[in-house]
Order: structure tokens, then sequence, then C-alpha cells
């Protein structure tokens, strides 16, 4: 029996991580992506018939956020490891798989959907207000350097300590820290607005404290959208009206 | 017609929307970066870059969470990239008011994305079966097979959703533009910003902490007292 997994296997688990949903469906989500990921540790410690019974384990229903997707997969290949190794029976890590999916999903969409995402968008789009090209380098940079981070050391987290990797990713208060970077997203969302319009009225020698006038238009804006007004409507009204407008004062 | 330019975009799109979800998920597919990337192989950055500020807050807060679809914003950006630069030489339109006409008549042609990408998943939907049936007769070695297939289903729900934008799109430039590009052009500057403005709104009211609109508004108030003092 083989022990210990090769670097380049795990290191080719890492780049097939990045194609886990490349074969999303309505029936098992990530399924055939999960098992896809897998392909290369189950070909690595199973043989023949053994190979193929890995394999069925793997191709389940699997749905969960894919930056910690690898957290998860690092799990089961710890988990094959001790079935390779004559250790371990096969319905228990399909039991943890159960368990622990949904609140990964919750954490990560929560984090990085929710929070890093705008965030690095807020920090970008001031770079854009100036017109500077960096823009999208800057946030490529802030999403990612966490990004490639969580993927990598989720992946080591789940093969070294297999079933307790998920209490170490408790501990880290994913949660809260979405909760920090949301906060910073719309203050810095406050002075790429004030920005923005500042850059306008200064194109047409205005007064800045017009800028005042457009909180509460924002606030109402808010407002429709709270009440089920789409995005799409939205713009049009507002560039209808703006247009409207300007076409009598001038 | 360009069509080497309209070709090389097009790679684009494809490239963005499999990061979208098939692939990487290194937010290449964001408009801030999709579009200055499509103005970048197009040879207008700048422009790319506008239409990138003015696309990247409005459904961002739309989060890929399960089976839920977003409305394409990938596409809508490099589509709308596309038509300013590549039509916009063609027809001799520029400026402020052809930006935001583009968008305009962009964005709601972001729903064949949506739909589009729904009619990959379900057609993936059959390589799970396939997998499963395959597997279930002692046959290992096309998963890897299936499993890319749905990868290339991907890449074709963004590549038709492009050349939808595009082709719908300039058509619907061609008709519109002689009729509203004068009143734009007018408002052109102020109209740039109902587009981020429209998409903090859309923030504001989504997201779920307490004091957002306390701490967006002080910080709003702040920012724009020192633009004035200074």
């Amino acid at each position: 029996m083989q022990a210990k997994l090769p670097g380049r296997i795990i290191f080719r688990t890492y780049l097939r991580s990045f194609a886990l949903q490349g074969s999303w469906n309505f029936e098992r989500l990530q399924g055939l992506g999960a098992l896809y990921v897998m392909t290369p540790v189950l070909k690595y410690y199973f043989q023949g018939t053994d190979r193929l019974k890995a394999f069925r384990r793997h191709l389940g229903y699997f749905n969960t956020h894919p930056f910690l997707a690898p957290s998860l997969l690092g799990t089961a290949i710890h988990y094959e490891a001790g079935i390779a190794a004559g250790t371990g029976t096969s319905d228990n890590f399909d039991a943890y798989r159960q368990m622990v999916m949904a609140p990964y999903a919750a954490m990560g969409d929560a984090l990085f959907w929710g929070g890093l995402r705008p965030l690095a968008a807020a920090m970008a789009l001031l770079l854009a207000a100036g017109e500077s090209p960096w823009a999208p380098v800057l946030f490529l940079l802030v999403f990612n350097l966490p990004h490639l981070w969580f993927r990598w050391n989720g992946l080591f987290l789940g093969c070294r300590k297999g079933f307790d990797a998920i209490e170490v990713i408790q501990k880290m208060r994913l949660p809260d820290l979405a909760v920090r970077l949301k906060e910073g997203t719309v203050i810095l969302l406050g002075g790429f607005c004030a920005y923005l319009i500042s850059i306008e009225l200064g194109a047409r020698s205005l007064s800045l404290l017009w800028a005042f006038a457009c909180l509460p238009a924002i606030y109402l804006l808010g407002w429709l959208a709270r009440k089920g007004v789409s995005t799409l409507l939205l713009v049009w009204i507002v560039v209808a009206l703006t247009t409207m407008t300007i076409e009598m004062a001038f | 017609m360009p069509w080497l330019e309209l070709l090389l975009a097009g790679m684009v799109a494809m490239l963005t929307g499999l990061d979208r979800m098939a692939l990487m998920q290194m937010m290449i597919s964001r408009p801030i970066v999709a579009a200055p990337l499509t103005g970048l192989v197009l040879g207008d950055l700048q422009s790319g870059l506008a239409i990138g500020l003015m696309m990247e807050l409005l459904w961002l807060t739309r989060i890929p969470v399960g089976a839920a679809i977003p409305p394409d914003d990938t596409q809508v950006a490099v589509g709308a990239t596309t038509l300013v630069v590549v039509f916009g030489s063609l027809w001799h339109y520029s400026g402020a008011g052809f930006m935001v006409l583009a968008l305009l008549v962009a964005m709601p042609l972001g729903k064949a994305g949506q739909w589009l990408d729904h009619l990959a998943r379900s057609q993936n939907s059959r390589l799970q079966k396939r997998a499963e049936q395959v597997l279930a007769a002692g046959d290992s070695s096309r998963l890897e097979q299936l499993h890319w297939q749905g990868v290339a289903h991907f890449a074709f729900a963004a590549l038709i959703t492009y050349l939808v934008i595009v082709s719908l799109g300039g058509l619907g430039l061609y008709f519109l533009s002689p009729v509203f590009l004068a009143p734009l052009e007018d408002a052109g500057g102020w109209l740039r910003l109902v587009f981020p403005i429209c998409g903090i709104a859309v923030m504001l009211s989504s997201m779920n902490i307490s004091r957002a609109l306390t701490l967006f508004s002080t910080s709003f108030l702040m920012a724009t007292l020192l633009l004035w003092l200074t």
C-alpha cells in the first residue's frame, strides 16, 4: 500500500480544482467536477475494481463554494489514503461531506462573493475613476491573493487534518471577517461616489456643494431597488429623467 | 466589417465567460477586468476602462449561489466595449453619449446569457447521467472527457451570448443612434454617473449589514467636504 502522496499529484489536484465547476449541472451540481479533481489521487491509490469503487464514491451530489472545495477534497484525499492503507470505512466520509458542504458554501459565499469581491471592486473603481489603467490589476491582486492562498492552504489543511479540518476553518471566524470587509466596502463606496461626482461637477465649474443633493437621490434609488424595481429598469428610468432634465434646462 | 477585431473580442468573450463559472473563477469575468481587457485587445483601453467602471457595480451583489444564474454582466461588458470601439469607429461615433447608448442597448441582451447559461447546465445534466452510466458499466476511461465537454458547453454559451449582444446590439445602435445620440451626448458626463450611482444604491439596499447607510453617508459627506476644502 502506498502511504505518502507525491507532491506532483497534490499539485495536479490543486490545478484541477480550478475546473471543479466545468461540468456544473442541475442533477448533481459539481458532482462530476469533484470526481474530475479527485481522479489523479484515486488513480494513484487504487487499481482495477478498487479504482472503480473509489470513482463511484466521488460521483455523487457535490455542491460547495469553489474556493472552500479544496479543503473538503483534501479531507477526501486523507480519507482515501486511509482506505488505501486498509483503515477507515466507506460511509463516514459521505456523512462528513453531507454535513460540511452547506456551511462551507455559506461561509465562502459570504466571504468571497459578499465581502472580498465588492471590496476589491471598490478599491479598483477608485483608481478607475482617475482613469488609471492599473484598476483591473489592483482588482485581480486584491481578490486573487486571498483566493489562491485559500485554495492551496485549504487543500493541505484537508490532507493533513482530515475530518478535523472543519474545526480549523471554524476557528478562522470567516463570517465575522466578511462583515468587516462589507463595512470597509461601504466606506470606500462613499468616497468613490463623492470623488466621481466631484469630477463631473468640477468639469462643469459647478460648486462641489451640489454633491449633497445626490445623497437623497441615492436613498430614493436604494428604496426603489428594495421595493423590487430591477437594476435595468432603474438605470433606464434615471437615464431618461436625467436626459430630459438637461434637455429642458439648457 | 472589421472581422478580425470581432473575432479577437469573441476570444476574450469566451475566455472571460469561462471564468464566470466553469474555469478558474479568478474574476477576469468581472466588468472592471473584462471590459478593459476587450478594450486593450481592440486598441482602446480607456473606453474599456470607462465601460468597466459603469458596469461593475450594477449586478455585483447578484451572486452565483447554487443554481441561481445572475445576468451576464461579463458578456454585456465585453459586448458593449466591442460595440463602442468597433462600431464607433465604423460609423464615426464616439464620446460618452454613444457609450451610454451602447450599454443601454447591451444590458437587456444580457438576458440571453442567462438563458444560454441555463441551457449549458441542462446539457451538462446529460453528461452527469452518462458518467454515472459508464461508471456503473465498469468503464472509467471517458469520465474526464465528459467533464471537459461541460466546459465546452459553457464556452459555447458565452460565445453565442457575445454574438447576440454584438449583432442585435449593433442593429439596435444603427437605428437608435440617429435619434437618441444628440440628447444623450448633451447629458454625456452626467449619464456616465448614473450607472455607478444606481449600482451603489442597489448594493446598499441589498447589503445585510447594520449601519450600511450610516457608514456610506458619513464617508460620502466627509469625502465631499475634504474635496471641497482642497
